[in-house]
């Protein structure tokens, strides 16, 4: 009885908790979009010149083009047409696709979250699982040998361990064939079904590796010192003297209790998957959110700029509130507090 | 709560070694169905480092939309492969009025790849879009600038222009059906999306992914007669090395607009021919000699010295141009003697010979330096014949730009022995972008131009109207250059309709730019592009003559291409067979996580003996 007295209480604040935190997180998305405007208009240079770089454009028609892009408007007039846009979510423009950023953002969002989507998942569990087990037995040939390991990859450049596996598995090297395509997340004449799916996979397994082999190293240091913190606590010395097998100590017992860092850690980064990555999405030609902001801050194209970054900042302040949140359901300590 | 997490990990990663395996073993993916599409196809793959930025001929800006337009539509005119003059395409025969006013263009009789008839109509109605909608004028607008009206009587087209116009023939503008374009209500956001596009070129876009690939098909009613392939397809790389890697391995069957690192890699593969020819690019320092507002106010903080064209002169004697190409670009330039038009378009290119040339030689530019006045210092430095400033120069360069970053080393060098100070200044591409072209804190800078092949464009960067206003509105300046016998020179080309006569008129344009130095070229660079010879039989480049493959102003090279069949490249197919190759990795694979498995038995067993 006292359980169900003790719930609803601790629902109620919940509730509260996960109000002050959205309201705390609309605040925050906020400022983003004043900051971003001013950022962006802080940056040097007149967009309209950066594009028209090495074309035939007449005075005439550079003035022509910043009046498209109401850059010929005062700043206050440019400010509230941008909050009014970006209230309506409407991204504007880009100057070089010339089309709605939102349409560009939209194309281009599904193969990210594919992408690094995946790559989270994989990395998540595979830090996990090995953080868990180093942690477990600090010192032993295991932990010496997979931390060692996923420091040595976490350290690698990403652009070279791309390149580099690019070039010994695309391309193939001496008895190694070239397995994997060298670009895209599918095959030109790529056939439809489950064929387009083993295709799609088969794009995927490079870009895919080079992120997992890169960020895995985070997962599986925090996950080993947390369950370092475990392993000497009275409950798992309680749990060894009540007989049970140390595999199943670890699993039931330390492993649940040493999560709660890693969750966290693990949210912060889903609202960076949004933001794809800009590294490998370059490498590998993946058609994604990270290859669109490359491109923009080549050309520079100002308003994808501002888009995207206003995207991607919204949605790690979106995914670290909801990390908050989760956080108070998962860790009743925090609940107490 | 969480305690079904972990084994479940264990088996997402079996699952995830198994897929991996499947994946790996081509046959069981996309290979298969691949190899037996392309037998029957001729297919030539072209792999770029751009992508499409749109299918819409009135919005496209990028080079390879550029060329993706001269494949699926024609133009007025095209360049003549084998000397670059325009030459019929969509017009047959063209008459011009004696005051050079009134251009009429015979429209060929010919079919859209629907059907229908091309007419005068369609290629009125294209330049009267963009006359008169402002959208339509976002990529090619200058085209039609000077265009006072444009009609259409059956076959003939009547273009009449405010002032004459010389570069009549060399209109960038792609001739769209008006059957399918004047049922668009917003050019601007029209995408033009909708396929197989219907176009009078050589070849048709059947599909199109964003980012990722354009496949274009051969036009069966294309007028010269259909390609000699089925398929070209256009596949982007967002990086130029695994764009290298990729035609290495044969995703890609040729890739054009190589920097001379990348090109370099291609040696010593026995499939690829390296194509190593004249390019269409000049790279020249603009100097800040002076500059000035569009109303002749003095604008920027460029250095007094360089006003003076001997100071200009002297440092133009101080470059060692040779070297700089050696150094710099792998030697895969051509050192500048001319100006800003590139050797590859021999009518038009002027080069300095005899008294008048330029060499190397800094005794002659220190010599200049002292008779002018500029006394060396106690630190080796000359300083104005006032004596109010040193001479130490800033120098404008791109950051992350290695070959810039080294020629600012060589020049740095000559450039002491000179008495002068040279300090590289490194500015990412908007800065640069605005302190060189509008408000004009430089000294020196790196700049350089993609020609055409009439030379109009680059001549008109030159230009007085080109500079900025004060409130850096207009622009469009290569070097706040304004000099009455440079304008002179180029009303009088935009006027001379005899060829020959103009190309003189602007000869006599690059030797005053070449003598008075607001800019001074350093070299042209090459054409530098790969293509696998088992793949591509036989290529015909734009010139004829040793030209580009890839980024002419022509459909030229791949109108003509021709595959190597089937049957020819499987004899060439030679080493060790893939497919064996993954069956054996995937065994050991398999054994290696058997054996892996099995420890953790034996582990997971200890444990409960423990």
């Amino acid at each position: 009885m006292t359980v169900v007295i003790e719930a609803a209480p601790a629902r109620h604040g919940l509730l509260r908790y996960a109000a002050t935190k959205a309201g705390g997180a609309l605040l925050s998305i906020a400022m983003v979009v004043v900051a971003t405007f001013f950022l962006f208009r802080m940056l040097p240079g007149d967009p309209v010149r950066a594009l028209a770089v090495g074309r035939n454009m007449t005075p005439e028609q550079l003035d022509l083009e910043r009046a498209r892009l109401g850059l010929d408007k005062s700043i206050p007039e440019q400010f509230l047409h941008f909050v009014g846009q970006t209230l309506r979510f409407d991204l504007g423009t880009s100057y070089e696709y010339k089309r709605p950023v939102l349409d560009l953002i939209g194309e281009r969002i599904g193969p990210t979250l594919l992408l690094t989507g995946t790559a989270l998942v994989l990395a998540v569990s595979l830090g996990i699982w090995q953080g868990a087990r180093a942690g477990w037995k600090p010192g032993s040939r295991f932990d010496r040998f997979s931390t060692a390991i996923s420091l040595v990859l976490w350290s690698v450049p990403t652009f070279w361990l791309g390149l580099l596996l690019l070039m010994v598995f695309a391309a193939g090297i001496g008895p190694i064939p070239g397995l994997f395509p060298t670009r895209g997340i599918s095959s030109v004449d790529a056939p439809d079904g489950f064929g387009y799916v083993l295709d799609v996979a088969q794009h995927m397994v490079l870009p895919c590796l080079t992120l997992v082999a890169v960020v895995y190293a985070q997962y599986l240091l925090v996950m080993r010192s947390s369950v370092l913190d475990e392993v000497e606590q009275d409950y798992i010395t309680t749990a060894r003297a009540k007989g049970l097998k140390d595999d199943d100590i670890r699993r039931r017992h330390a492993v649940p209790n040493a999560l709660l860092p890693t969750v966290t850690l693990v949210f912060m980064r889903i609202g960076f998957v949004v933001g794809g990555a800009v590294t490998v999405e370059a490498i590998f030609s993946w058609p994604g959110l990270g290859q669109l902001f490359y491109e923009a801050i080549r050309v520079p194209d100002f308003t994808l700029m501002q888009g995207t970054f206003l995207l991607i900042t919204v949605s790690v302040i979106l995914m670290n509130t909801l990390a908050d949140v989760i956080y108070h359901v998962l860790d009743p300590r925090v609940r107490s507090v | 709560m969480l305690v079904w997490f972990l084994p479940m990990i264990k088996r997402w990663l079996g699952v995830l070694g198994a897929l991996c395996l499947v994946i790996a073993i081509p046959g069981t993916a996309s290979a298969a169905p691949q190899e037996a599409t392309q037998s029957a196809r001729k297919v030539v793959k072209v792999g770029v480092t751009q992508a499409v930025d749109s299918m819409n001929p009135f919005l496209a800006v990028r080079l390879v939309s550029g060329s993706l337009q001269r494949w699926m539509y024609s133009f007025l005119t095209v360049p003549d492969p084998k000397n670059l003059q325009p030459s019929p395409d969509l017009a047959e025969s063209w008459t011009t009025s004696p005051d050079g006013l009134t251009w009429t263009f015979k429209i060929r009789t010919a079919k859209w790849s629907d059907g229908q008839p091309i007419t005068a109509d369609d290629a009125a109605w294209t330049f009267n879009k963009m006359m008169t909608d402002d959208a339509a004028k976002a990529g090619n607008g200058p085209a039609v600038e000077n265009f006072t009206s444009v009609t259409a009587n059956g076959q003939e087209l009547t273009i009449k222009l405010k002032a004459p116009q010389a570069s009549m023939l060399d209109i960038p503008v792609a001739i769209v059906p008006k059957h399918v374009w004047e049922k668009v209500t917003d050019i601007a956001k029209y995408e033009a999306d909708q396929y197989p596009t219907v176009g009078s070129g050589p070849y048709v876009a059947v599909e199109h992914k964003k980012d990722q690939f354009v496949r274009l098909e051969a036009n069966k009613d294309y007028w010269q007669g259909p390609a000699k392939i089925d398929e070209l397809q256009v596949i982007f790389y967002d990086n130029p090395a695994a764009a290298v890697v990729g035609l290495k391995k044969g995703d890609i069957d040729l890739i054009g607009r190589l920097a001379p690192p990348d090109f370099e890699s291609l040696k010593g593969d026995d499939n690829i021919v390296q194509w190593n020819t004249e390019g269409r690019r000049a790279t020249y320092l603009q100097v800040n000699h002076g500059a000035t507002t569009s109303d002749n106010k003095p604008i920027g903080d460029g250095h007094p010295a360089l006003k003076d064209p001997r100071v200009r002169q002297a440092l133009h004697y101080g470059i060692d141009k040779q070297k700089l190409v050696a150094e710099t670009q792998n030697g895969l330039a051509r050192p500048a003697d001319g100006s800003i038009v590139p050797p590859l378009y021999k009518s038009f290119f002027w080069e300095a010979s005899g008294a008048s040339k330029i060499g190397y030689d800094a005794a002659k530019a220190n010599q200049i330096l002292d008779d002018a006045g500029y006394k060396k210092g106690a630190d080796g430095i000359r300083t104005m014949p006032d004596g109010s400033r040193k001479l130490a120069f800033r120098f404008s360069i791109h950051t992350d730009a290695p070959s810039e970053e080294k020629l600012a080393e060589y020049l740095t060098g000559w450039f002491k022995e000179l008495g002068i100070q040279l300090t590289a200044r490194r500015l990412d591409s908007s800065k640069f972008t605005e302190e060189t072209g509008t408000t004009a804190l430089f000294d020196i800078a790196i700049s350089g131009w993609s020609v055409n092949p009439d030379p109009e464009e680059v001549l008109g960067t030159h230009l007085c109207s080109r500079r900025p206003t004060a409130s850096g509105q207009g622009g469009g300046t290569e070097s706040f250059y304004c000099d009455p016998q440079y304008e002179d020179l180029y009303k009088q080309q935009q006027k001379e309709l005899d060829r020959p006569k103009r190309a003189d008129i602007i000869k006599k344009m690059q030797e005053r730019l070449y003598a008075d130095a607001p800019v001074i070229a350093l070299y042209y660079p090459n054409d530098l592009e790969g293509y696998r010879k088992d793949r591509i039989a036989s290529i015909t480049p734009i010139p004829e003559d040793k030209g580009l493959l890839y980024g002419g102003s022509s459909y030229w090279p791949f109108y003509t291409v021709e595959a190597v069949t089937k049957d020819a490249a499987a004899e060439s197919d030679g080493g060790p067979n893939p497919g064996l190759i993954a069956a054996i990795a995937a065994a050991v694979v398999v054994l290696a996580l058997g054996g892996f498995v099995l420890a953790r038995r034996r582990q997971g067993a200890a444990d409960e003996r423990e």
